[in-house]
């Protein structure tokens, strides 16, 4: 069933005629643009974006939290946003956009990414998990246990970030004392200061041996 | 972030046609820096060719060294077996840079082209000669305690960021590139260049240039290294001040040096002047402050960033101690 | 009406896990922008690239052009707010003056001040179109350096106009009397702004759900508030607007004022008739919601040589903007802390064309205490006596202040726990003389205290079929676990399993509440939640009839679905019954719970002292706090758990505070250059280090019936102190300026 994801197909090619065709449009809608008047208005209004619509877009294939995603995006659209702004999964929070809290991280192929500093389409035919594919059904995964369990956690708005990095740390093999988990979850920011209590989350389940 | 075209050639001649075909393309590959920069509209590009699916991932051993894949992971390299064992400095550069997830992402060929973090370069409304040749400046006179302390004009104090770049410029690395006119081996201390007059470009790198991979010569720095990072946090964030450090040592004798520093130049600041200071000397702490005050000579301070001058010569007898085990 | 105190129960005291973990930790909790409603659409605000002057002409055609664009608004085409015109000098909490009036003429105030907002079918190309709108300015000088303005500080006009107000100037003995000490210091401390920085982007979804009904999914640490804020705005009936706030991802104060952004979302919506989110930068999160505001401090101190105080001067001048007066407390702490017979403030703000400031944790205090606990600590060195012994013997049982006894004060017990905790008696008199290999090795501690302040709440409580209880309130919870703590005071309260217990909030249809801000929800609402319960109760009670006539109610428990009487096994009424006598309705009340008259006869605070063990590198200069204890006189602690993350999480902030945080202005521009996560740092993982939790856990009975006093802010305040001390024991070194960063150190 995963096969089919671990294979990326390269749409490049399919799309780059629909590209030039679209490049074309748009210089005719540039040109058109110089020409103030209410019948440009109107083309813009309707017909610029009705052609940018269908042309702006490639294609996309994901397989988010294992189900199968055949969509159609905007190149500039980040994996961020796709998750939370068109596929409504907002448990990947946004903290800055600049990869500098780590509240977006997602897993792609199981390692973990800051998901708004990569394009959706870079990630075409790979396999995302979010927090939301975490738990299995309502049996939560041993670190959300944990993090309840020691309070990694107050406001909760970097938790799923904060969890979905620590999984990632654990399989990395860098849990291996307190000092180590410190400086590989140091791109996770919290600013309730939850740290002492995320750290004692990870040692436990890195101590306990259960399979992360 | 402006609409753009995206091609995903899988393909490197494919890759490099595409770039040339595009005066404002670039190419994309972690895009960590690059889609930073494109959301503060820093960067502009019409086109981006992703470049990730290219074969140019791989570690490997080579003739009279190792080859580093320029899409090869930050990561990757600084979990790989044969970098900690012959490359240790460059390991410990690379896992000092970011964050784990960023270094899941970024790429060797992109951590080099990095951009520099300059307050002035990341705020279109405020003047930057690298962003918008011409306009000025903003750091000269301006908030400026992160920026150069050697090889800076008046056109342009900002700092390389990469620390990566840092162990490769000690460690005498060469680039290889592909372009349009076929491939060119670049010495790593040419590859990046001093602002002068045209700090809009970083590298020598040249239109529609990709670049292949890394060489790094076999070396004689199995041990005895340390890549000490000073920043204002214990992690996850840039230089103030850097210092890779390699010594091989002969009892306790210092037979060969390789020092370079990050966060006091436009690129990777390698101080052979120093290692030659350091050859034939004993290990000692008397011996690295000697070296350090070779090293500082030519550096000037501005109004933010005199503490650099006392905070480099001290990192640098601090990586010198560590590498050699004195600390 | 004497309230009724809480009974002792199993519930308060215990280690409970959040009632609203799961939905935490499985990314189901949500939270302002994460709100599906059909049709929304995406505004991206633009900001003013000039500090002072007007707005010559704004060109906003080709960003109305871009493709998905709905509406570009600005000040020449935004409908009329009806409260912008009426709100001349409203003179409002938490500020005097005019706060920002969005897209409502062409001047700017500040740099980056929002000066036009860009709506579309998708973010993507709202953000790209907003790029595309182009301003010319006609700029004006302006004024944004602090040292070069300083001399225009002024008393805050509150003070002016009411004798009373704290913000005054104080006298107590003689004015200056320090100066007659024997030993005597001076010395002045600064810090630059911080700026809150909580995790989530501030971010709205603004939704008119019919002409006159406005509904709002608003980050904000006040959903009342924020209902007569945008009634009066648009002038609607408070009941047309709902504010619902559910979860808050961290906000550390910047959710207690209404900001323009808010009214943009909103004037969008309007325009669009559409929903409208709209989500800030975290560039924007610096100029457009507040922070802690940049001041200068001079405290000067004088003892007798055996370490008595003689008396303490401080003063001290913040900024705000030149349309508000922002003003904090931050001299108020050295009236009251110690035993000095002559004591002297003066406080000042500094209006400059910069954005209006807002309280952050621990606000004013925890400036005003990195001065103070500073200067307690240099003198203490003056003296050559233990800053801990110098703190004794200066320590008052009584508020020197206002005359008047503590209502409880446990900071003795604080001190003796925290010392031993931290290892105090490892600290070297002589500063720089402990080193372990290339690390200078430092102790230092700060005290803090805020005032346990307690407002009026509303609680509605309500027995449902099944036997649970479901209890509302329009607060907040900005992190420290407002729900969870109240599921256990109500469980205590009716003698409930604590799973039968259903507490929500932040949804301004519940009954009023007030913000959630100095430290104070628990105090005022869990009182609110206590008196509920109480008359949920004796409600039961009257439909219980004789078997229960006469007991009083905390006799009376709810556990196993009837009604039943500690006193009398026998007692018991089923829950099914009481219904049929309440016409088979849902039994509910609403109660309202206020401060007493206590208030008037006992000076009521918290207090905290906090330990820090760190080490400096000799040659870099690095500093890394190694172990911190947080040592807390805050009343009954409701929650081991999670009253300990707060202070944990305050003494992690305060490690910012005193290391990291600081954003920096290039005045040429009036613009900040530090501003997103990279270049303002705040402490990651790596910066922290194990924190040891100390809790006195006395109830204090006289501030609210369950005995609590307050932690949020004493979590922080006091931290940066006993760092910048812990960092003079390691080096010799005192640096008065904060953040204390490498540079400073070498």
């Amino acid at each position: 069933m995963a096969q089919e994801n671990l294979n990326p197909t390269a749409p490049a090619d399919d799309h780059d005629e629909a590209r030039r065709t679209f490049l074309k449009q748009t210089s005719v809608l540039t040109a058109l643009a110089l020409t103030p008047g209410p019948v440009v208005q109107a083309a813009a209004a309707q017909w610029d974006e009705k052609v940018a619509a269908a042309f702006e877009k490639v294609p996309l294939k994901l397989d988010i939290n294992g189900k199968k995603y055949r969509l159609q995006v905007e190149p500039r659209t980040t994996l961020l946003d796709l998750l939370r702004e068109q596929l409504h999964l907002t448990g990947t929070k946004k903290g800055c956009d600049y990869g500098q809290c780590g509240a977006c991280t997602v897993h792609v192929d199981g390692q973990r990414v800051n998901s708004c500093l990569t394009l959706a389409v870079m990630q075409d035919g790979r396999k995302v998990t979010t927090i939301e594919g975490l738990a299995e059904g309502d049996k939560l995964h041993p670190m959300q246990e944990a993090f309840i369990k020691h309070d990694g956690f107050q406001c909760g708005y970097c938790t799923p970030g904060q969890i979905m990095s620590a999984v990632a740390c654990i399989r990395e093999g860098h849990a291996n004392s307190e000092g180590e988990i410190r400086e590989y979850m140091s791109g996770n920011i919290c600013r309730c200061g939850a740290y002492p209590n995320i750290v004692a989350a990870i040692q436990e389940v890195k101590n306990g041996g259960q399979k992360v | 972030m402006n609409q753009f075209q995206y091609v995903r050639p899988t393909k490197q001649k494919a890759a490099i046609e595409a770039l040339a075909r595009d005066a404002n393309a670039q190419f994309i590959a972690g895009g960590t820096n690059l889609l930073d920069l494109m959301k503060r509209g820093v960067m502009q590009p019409q086109k981006l060719v992703d470049i990730n699916r290219l074969p140019l991932n791989k570690i490997e051993r080579m003739d009279g060294g190792i080859r580093i894949g320029a899409l090869a992971l930050n990561s990757a390299v600084a979990e790989d077996q044969l970098v900690q064992q012959q490359l240790p400095l460059l390991a410990q550069a690379l896992n000092a840079g970011a964050s784990a997830q960023l270094r899941n992402m970024a790429t060797v060929g992109g951590n080099m082209l990095q951009r520099t973090r300059c307050h002035y370069f990341y705020d279109t409304a405020l003047p930057c000669n690298k962003r918008e040749p011409g306009s000025g400046c903003g750091a000269l006179e301006g908030i400026n305690r992160m920026h150069a302390i050697f090889g800076f004009s008046d056109k342009c104090i900002a700092v390389h960021p990469s620390d990566m770049s840092v162990a490769l410029a000690a460690l005498d690395a060469t680039v290889l590139v592909s372009g349009p006119k076929g491939e060119r081996r670049i010495a790593f201390l040419d590859f990046h260049r001093l602002p002068g007059d045209t700090p809009q470009k970083d590298t020598n790198l040249e239109q529609g240039e990709l670049v292949v991979a890394v060489e790094v010569p076999e070396n004689a720095f199995p041990k005895n290294v340390h890549y000490l990072k000073v920043r204002e946090r214990a992690s996850y964030a840039f230089a103030l001040v850097s210092v890779a450090a390699a010594l091989q040592l002969d009892g306790n004798t210092i037979k060969a040096a390789r020092l370079a520093m990050g966060g006091v130049a436009h690129k990777p600041w390698r101080l052979t002047e120093a290692e030659a200071a350091l050859v034939g000397k004993p290990a000692t702490e008397e011996t690295f402050r000697q070296a350090a005050a070779v090293a500082m000579q030519g550096a000037k301070a501005f109004k933010h960033n005199a503490y650099k001058l006392k905070l480099a010569p001290n990192s640098i007898v601090q990586a010198l101690k560590n590498a050699a085990g004195l600390a | 009406m004497k309230e009724q105190l809480l009974q002792d129960g199993k519930a308060v005291g215990d280690r409970m896990s959040r009632v609203d973990g799961r939905l935490k930790v499985t990314g189901a909790a949500t939270y302002s922008a994460e709100y599906a409603l059909p049709n929304l659409v995406h505004a991206v605000l633009v900001g003013s690239t000039i500090a002072k002057g007007r707005i010559r002409s704004i060109d906003t055609k080709a960003a109305e052009r871009a493709p998905g664009v709905l509406a570009v608004i600005t000040h020449v085409n935004s409908p009329k707010v009806p409260g912008f015109a009426a709100k001349q000098n409203p003179d409002e909490p938490p500020t005097i003056g005019q706060p920002l009036r969005v897209f409502y003429d062409d001047k700017i105030y500040f740099n980056d001040q929002p000066i036009a907002v860009v709506v579309a079918d998708t973010l993507e190309r709202a953000r790209y179109a907003a790029g595309l709108v182009k301003t010319q300015y006609a700029a004006e000088p302006h004024q944004t350096n602090f040292e070069a303005n300083k001399a225009r500080g002024f008393l805050p006009t509150q003070a002016k106009r009411n004798p009373k107000s704290p913000q005054n100037d104080y006298d107590r003995g003689q004015k200056d009397g320090y100066q007659s000490a024997p030993v005597k210091l001076e010395a002045e401390y600064v810090h630059e702004s911080e700026m809150h920085n909580p995790m989530e982007l501030q971010s709205i979804i603004a939704h008119w759900e019919a002409p006159d009904r406005l509904t709002v999914y608003d980050k904000v640490q006040a959903v009342k508030g924020t209902q007569r804020a945008f009634a009066k705005d648009w002038a609607l009936p408070e009941e047309n607007v709902k504010v619902i706030a559910t979860f808050v991802g961290g906000a550390f104060g910047n959710g207690l004022h209404n900001w323009p952004h808010e009214t943009a979302a909103i004037i969008a919506a309007k325009v669009t008739n559409r929903p409208v989110k709209l989500v800030l930068t975290r560039e924007q999160m610096f100029t457009m919601v507040g922070y802690r505001p940049k001041t200068w401090q001079r405290v000067a101190m004088g003892a007798t040589r055996d370490g008595k105080l003689v008396g303490i001067t401080h003063e001290c001048i913040g900024q705000t903007s030149s349309y508000e007066e922002f003003t904090e407390s931050s001299v108020q702490q050295t009236r009251m802390m110690y035993a000095a017979p002559n004591v002297s403030t003066r406080y000042r703000i500094l209006g400059l064309d910069i954005s209006t400031p807002i309280w952050m944790r621990g606000p004013g205090e925890a400036t005003g205490a990195f001065a103070l606990e500073s200067a307690i600590d240099e003198m203490a060195h003056l003296l050559n006596l233990d800053p801990l012994e110098f703190r004794l013997r200066n320590h008052t049982d009584t508020d020197p202040e206002k005359n008047k006894p503590w209502s409880t004060k446990y900071l003795k017990e604080c001190f003796q726990a925290g010392a031993e905790r931290i290892g105090w008696s490892k600290r070297r008199m002589q500063p720089g003389t402990l080193r372990e290999g290339d690390w200078l090795v430092g102790y230092g501690m700060g005290v803090g205290t805020f005032g346990a302040n307690r407002g009026v709440a509303k609680v509605r409580a309500v027995l449902r079929a099944d036997g649970s209880v479901l209890l509302q309130s329009a607060t907040t919870d900005i992190g420290p676990g407002t729900g969870t703590a109240m599921v256990q005071i109500a469980a205590d309260a009716l003698g409930l399993s604590p799973d039968k217990i259903r507490f929500e909030l932040g949804n301004s249809t519940f009954p009023t509440a007030p913000s959630q801000g100095g430290s104070s929800t628990v105090n005022t609402v869990g009182s609110a939640v206590l008196a509920a319960c109480t008359e949920l109760k004796q409600k039961l009670q009257q439909l219980g009839g004789a078997a229960f006539a006469g007991a009083a109610p905390d006799q009376l428990t709810l556990a196993g679905g009837q009604l039943g009487l500690r006193t009398n096994a026998a007692a018991k009424a089923s829950l099914a019954d009481l219904r049929k006598q309440n016409n088979g309705q849902d039994i509910e009340v609403t109660t309202e719970a206020k401060p007493g008259d206590a208030r008037q006869k006992y000076s009521m605070y918290s207090f905290s002292v906090h330990f820090a063990e760190v080490r400096v590198h000799a040659l870099t200069g690095e500093v890394r706090v190694t172990k911190m204890v947080s040592c807390a006189d805050a009343g009954t602690i409701v929650n081991q758990k999670t009253a300990g993350s707060q202070m944990i999480g305050g003494a992690i902030g305060g490690i910012g505070m005193a290391l990291h945080e600081g954003a920096l202005m290039d005045d040429r521009f009036g613009r900040y250059v530090t501003k997103d996560l990279a270049d303002y740092h705040v402490p990651v993982h790596a910066d922290a280090p194990p924190v040891e939790v100390f809790f006195v856990n006395k109830p204090d009975t006289l501030v609210d019936p369950i005995g609590t006093k307050g932690i949020g802010e004493i979590a922080i305040i006091g931290v940066a102190p006993a760092i910048a001390n812990a960092i003079f024991n390691a080096t010799g070194k005192r640096v008065r300026e904060l953040p204390i960063t490498p540079d400073k150190l070498i």
